[in-house]
């Protein structure tokens, strides 16, 4: 009786594995994303701690986002960010390259709800969405010629309602959001 | 028994009705989401490109979520009952980088039967817009803008119940450019 389940546990364990394998690849593709942006611009990201040492944007306050109170879109704790400074983001012709590429990256987990290119300035902005049972994470890659930020959040249905009406208002928010430390 | 028989076939038939025309309203909605995967090869020859997709989940999602003051409110009643927003918008550095034949895939599927432009549908902006809506019935099922200017293509396709009369009230929100419009009248003409 032992025996015969050996090899019933021992499946269940690997499916097991096999899962949790799985939602771990789902879960990081923001860490994917950041690393096909490495590897297409020949970039590298900064992460939080450098930010917080170099100061950058710390002066800039949530309030100043609306000019009034400060609106908190994310929820607490849910953001993830990674930021490139000060290198060279060569898009010339490779836009809709790069476009294809992230879409690849992300279909099947994620669903495109805006973007947009510009060959003009050579800023890129993409939104996408993933349902979290009853909220959603949001991906916002912004791209432009000599910076880019790569930010995931967790929003209420509320917020993403918002993002909905205003897909390039509330998007830049998410990203001026997570790029912004409060003074206190 | 023959009562009986009589109740189940009656049952039968009125199940068959209810799913003809469930069906049917399933069929126009789904005739109303255009494909607009074709206008996507433009986006390597354009200098600005805008691509903006919501499903029908996601305009759930807002219905239900926006409901605590006035202005959302607003936005509720005219997002009621809307099943997808899908916009792709494309502007050109010169004239002429697009042709109609690129436009032409939407235009074929804007020929098929349902379909009806708007002949009464005005733009402030310069440039042709042209309106086309799927009746469902006497009832709006879907609405799709094509906004065609010499360095500017927009095609927005609005799936689901839309209130002519508030058309121009989507400008600038869920993802849709600004383009003008005037309410129209009632009027239309069924397109060739």
């Amino acid at each position: 009786m032992r025996t015969r389940n050996v090899p019933t546990i021992g499946v269940l364990i690997i499916a097991v594995i096999c899962a949790s394998y799985a939602s771990g690849a789902k879960s990081d593709d923001f860490g994917s994303v950041v690393k096909m942006i490495e590897q297409f611009y020949h970039v590298k990201h900064q992460g939080i701690p450098f930010l917080a040492r170099a100061g950058m944007k710390a002066a800039t306050t949530a309030a100043r986002i609306k000019g009034g109170t400060a609106r908190r879109l994310a929820e607490a704790g849910s953001i993830k960010l990674a930021v490139f400074e000060d290198q060279q983001f060569n898009s010339a012709g490779r836009l809709t390259q790069f476009r294809s590429s992230l879409n690849a990256a992300l279909v099947g987990s994620w669903s495109p709800l805006v973007q947009t290119l510009s060959a003009t300035d050579g800023t890129q902005t993409y939104i996408f969405l993933r349902d979290a049972t009853d909220k959603f994470h949001v991906l916002v890659v912004t791209i432009e010629p000599q910076d880019a930020t790569v930010v995931q959040v967790t929003l209420s249905p509320r917020n993403l309602a918002l993002l909905l009406k205003d897909p390039d208002g509330i998007g830049r928010e998410i990203t001026d959001e997570a790029t912004t430390v409060d003074p206190d | 028994m023959k009562l009986l028989f009589q109740q189940i076939i009656k049952t039968l038939i009125l199940g068959s009705l209810v799913l003809a025309a469930s069906a049917s309203r399933a069929t126009a909605q789904d005739s109303s989401r255009l494909r607009l995967t074709s206008l996507d090869a433009l986006a390597g020859k354009a200098s600005e490109t805008v691509d903006v997709n919501i499903d029908e989940r996601l305009m759930h999602v807002a219905a239900s979520a926006l409901t605590s003051d006035d202005d959302s409110k607003e936005i509720k009643k005219l997002i009621n009952g809307i099943k997808g927003i899908y916009v792709k918008s494309f502007e050109f550095e010169h004239e002429n980088e697009y042709s109609a034949a690129d436009v032409e895939d939407i235009r074929a599927q804007l020929r098929l039967p349902g379909w009806s432009k708007l002949v009464n549908v005005t733009s402030k902006k310069e440039g042709n817009v042209e309106v086309y809506v799927l009746f469902n019935g006497d009832t709006v099922g879907g609405l799709t803008i094509l906004s065609t200017e010499p360095k500017e293509l927009t095609v927005v396709n609005i799936v689901g119940p839309v209130d002519l009369q508030k058309l121009a009230e989507f400008e600038g929100q869920f993802g849709i450019p600004d383009l003008g419009l005037e309410s129209p009248k009632p009027k239309t003409k069924k397109e060739d």
